[in-house]
């Protein structure tokens, strides 16, 4: 099962649960999980849709929609409770924090039941006991057996999955080599720099179906149930939940449903995803994604900038208590968001916001990364405003006009032209610093080029598109801005 | 007696430690054209701008046309200071906007003039001073000459009862004095107060009603331009003299 251990994600995990025990312990005694829910009339499922054929995403009829064996664990749950099903995507790093900030009512992910994770949420039975096979090249198929043909060989796994561990653990004389991402182990053992790449099995089997190169061999890895089991997580306290959940998982294992209905339902969706995999077949995923990163960009330059001018005007602020107050808490702002990484504001804003009021993964995004330029504008600013000489200052103070009126007519507009090259690199930095917020799940362009890399198993092609896609956005805002700031020169 | 349009009463002025105006009690009336002159550093400056209160004063009061100035609020300050236009050493015109913006910016922006009327204000100035064919022209490609006569426009067009000039040609080459010189000379015949800090010797002895000696912090010598030049009272005077007339 995936396992990623990020310690970060553990960090913040803490931090939620310290908050949302604080809130819910009030109203533990009284379960009314079930009944919220049933009121709700729907079921809000987190999921990571980059790993076949567990969840994936697939186009139907030229729209693209969350499939995959879980899904269709999801929905009978959901058919169950009486309710309709929501699939929510995100990655899978940010699944629990999501369940415990209410953004998800459930996460099914190939998520298995590790003690560690049991501290944070409930778990339900296992609906799925998978296990581990090594993809190997169809031409190799002779010579490896299982995990210990590859003496003096190099395998692949998932960076901080259980496979990438176990590897490292159960073999010797053999180097274990992580990537995080599947489709990027699938790559280098086509291009012979790896020999084998350890994967569950119905991955395994996924990818062996879909490419002809390929085959699958038993990994013989010694392992425990808990390892290799899937399971639906709820919310910690949400028992009423969790059983009427119990009693769907328990069928489905009864009537062996992924097995027989769930996984060659998703192999069709698999086959249909992967008939054509060139990238002008998937020009509306990219299409998306450059929409996404663009609206991203342009809201958080239009509020950063603001923002920015608000904290630079703050930050010069003199004279009394008030003033002086004003001046301390904008500068503590700016030395703050610029002393910590642009990614834990992006999760603080989501999460951390979130457990007060429900913002959408994209509003969360352009707010995160707002605050985060404008502390960096208002620098640029305030630069600019102290580049611009005193004499101006005073010429307009003499001829009657007011502080604001100065500042407006006469300092900022020279301020803004000697600091427009700055600004217009903040942007070009926004444009590929937006990527961040793919880890929320909004869908910009790196979001979409992992879901296309996921979906057609072509580990280059789609980084190559976005690489160009990033340049022609850079290079066109680049070319406008040069166009602007060639009209402001008077001089 | 006509009343005094400014009154400076027991003015000092400290930078930290450096008491640079330590006890001035002066006046000026309408129509007075003052020169200010004395050595570098004593203060000529920083005695200018308290009269606009780009500087606050210390201690002591300001008046204009009746009312103390360090007393006012911000609002009634800025309302005063359109009527003191004043003209810096370096010019400081707005280096982003044309001439015509330049004398246009205040009284559209302050006096909310309508652009019609402003423009055709800024042009009427532009000629008075001789440079309505540089309307167009952004600063940087005027002469220090240019630059300063575009300058003095600029404060006129707010319709000043006071100009105050601190050393405008001190920044010009040679050549260059006589044209704002005569500007000056044009703007005091017509009647305008004037209070010029500046070196132009001869400017003071043919323009000024009374020449202020400053030194050390105190007005030493307040007199005619023919008492003081022919007729020098303090010692300071005296030593100031003899060392720019050689
Ligand atoms: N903003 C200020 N802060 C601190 N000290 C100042 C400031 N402005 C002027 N001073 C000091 O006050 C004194 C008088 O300066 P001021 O510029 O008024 O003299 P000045 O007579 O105009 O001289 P100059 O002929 O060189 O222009 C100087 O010692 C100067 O260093
Ligand atoms: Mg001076």
């Amino acid at each position: 099962m995936k396992k990623r251990l990020v310690l970060f994600f553990a960090l913040l995990l803490a931090l939620v649960t310290g908050f949302t025990t604080l809130t819910t312990t009030a109203n533990a005694a009284t379960d009314n999980s079930l009944t919220k829910i049933e009121k709700k009339g729907t079921l809000v499922m987190g999921t990571s849709p980059d790993y076949p054929p567990y969840e994936f995403q697939a186009t139907v009829h030229g729209k693209t929609k969350i499939v995959g064996m879980d899904v269709a664990v999801g929905q009978k749950i959901a058919k169950d409770m009486g309710v309709k099903l929501v699939v929510k995507s995100m990655s899978f790093d940010s699944l629990l924090v999501a369940l415990q900030t209410g953004k998800v009512d459930m996460v099914i992910s190939g998520m298995n039941p590790t003690p560690a994770r049991r501290k944070n949420v409930a778990f339900t039975h296992t609906y799925y006991q998978g296990g581990y096979s090594i993809v190997i090249n169809k031409s190799d198929k002779g010579i490896y057996k299982n995990k210990d043909s590859f003496v003096g060989k190099t395998i692949g796994a998932q960076t901080g999955s259980t496979m990438y561990n176990e590897s490292k653990k159960q073999t010797s004389g053999t180097t274990v080599k992580g990537m995080t991402s599947v489709s990027d182990l699938i790559l280098a053992l086509q291009s012979h720099k790896i020999q084998g790449v350890a994967m569950e099995k119905p991955s395994a089997q996924a990818y062996v179906a879909n490419n002809k190169e390929l085959a699958a061999i038993p990994s013989d890895f010694n392992l425990s149930a808990s390892d290799t089991s899937a399971s639906v997580a709820f919310a910690k306290g949400s028992t009423a939940l969790v059983n009427k959940a119990n009693k769907s998982v328990d069928q489905i294992k009864k009537q062996n449903l992924v097995n027989k209905t769930y996984l060659p339902a998703a192999g069709k969706y698999l086959k249909t995803n992967t008939v054509n995999t060139s990238m002008f077949h998937y020009w509306k995923a990219f299409l998306t994604g450059i929409e996404y990163t663009l609206i991203i960009t342009v809201c958080s330059v239009f509020f950063g900038f603001i923002l920015g001018v608000l904290l630079s005007l703050a930050r010069m602020a003199r004279g009394g208590v008030l003033k002086t107050a004003l001046r301390w808490l904008a500068t503590a702002y700016v030395e703050f968001i610029r002393g910590t990484p642009m990614m834990v504001q992006v999760m603080f804003v989501y999460f951390g916001l979130g457990l007060i009021v429900n913002l959408p993964a994209l509003t969360s995004g352009i707010i995160a990364i707002s605050l985060n330029s404008g502390a960096y504008v208002a620098e640029y600013i305030r630069g600019g405003i102290n580049s611009v000489d005193n004499g101006q200052t005073e010429a307009a103070r003499s001829l009657g006009m007011s502080s604001g009126a100065t500042l407006r007519y006469v300092v900022l507009p020279q301020a803004l032209k000697n600091i427009w090259p700055s600004l217009g690199n903040e942007f070009i930095t926004l444009i590929k610093d937006s990527s961040i917020v793919s880890i929320i799940g909004v869908s910009e362009l790196i979001f979409q080029s992992n879901i296309v890399r996921s979906d057609t198993y072509r580990g280059v092609a789609p980084i190559a598109v976005i690489m160009v896609l990033y340049f022609i956005l850079t290079f066109t805002a680049s070319r406008i801005l040069n166009y602007f700031e060639r009209r402001m020169q008077h001089d | 007696m006509t009343k005094p349009i400014i009154e400076v009463k027991d003015l000092a002025k400290n930078f930290g430690k450096n008491q640079v105006l330590k006890d001035i009690t002066e006046q000026v009336t309408p129509g007075q054209v003052i020169v200010v002159i004395g050595p570098s550093g004593s203060g000529k400056s920083t005695f200018l701008r308290c009269l606009n209160l780009l500087e606050t004063p210390t201690s002591g009061e300001v008046d204009f046309a009746g009312e103390n100035l360090t007393t006012l609020d911000t609002k009634r300050v800025n309302e005063l200071r359109e009527q003191m236009g004043m003209v810096f050493q370096s010019f400081n015109l707005f280096p982003n906007m044309t001439v015509l913006e330049n004398i246009k910016l205040a009284p559209m922006k302050v006096k909310h003039m309508d652009d019609a009327t402003a423009t055709k204000r800024a042009h009427e100035l532009l000629k008075q001073v001789n440079l309505d064919d540089h309307a167009d022209a952004f600063p940087a490609s005027l002469s220090g000459g240019q630059a300063q006569r575009v300058a003095i426009a600029r404060s006129l067009a707010m319709d000043p009862k006071v100009m105050l000039f601190d050393e405008p040609t001190s920044a010009l080459d040679p050549e260059m004095v006589g044209e704002v010189l005569s500007v000056m000379q044009q703007l005091a015949e017509q009647g305008m107060t004037m209070v010029v800090v500046t070196h132009e010797m001869g400017f003071a002895k043919s323009v000024a009603d009374r020449v202020w000696f400053m030194a050390d912090g105190f007005i030493q010598e307040n007199s005619t331009p023919d008492d003081f030049f022919s007729n020098p009272q303090t010692e300071r005077a005296q030593d100031f003299l003899s060392k720019i007339l050689m």
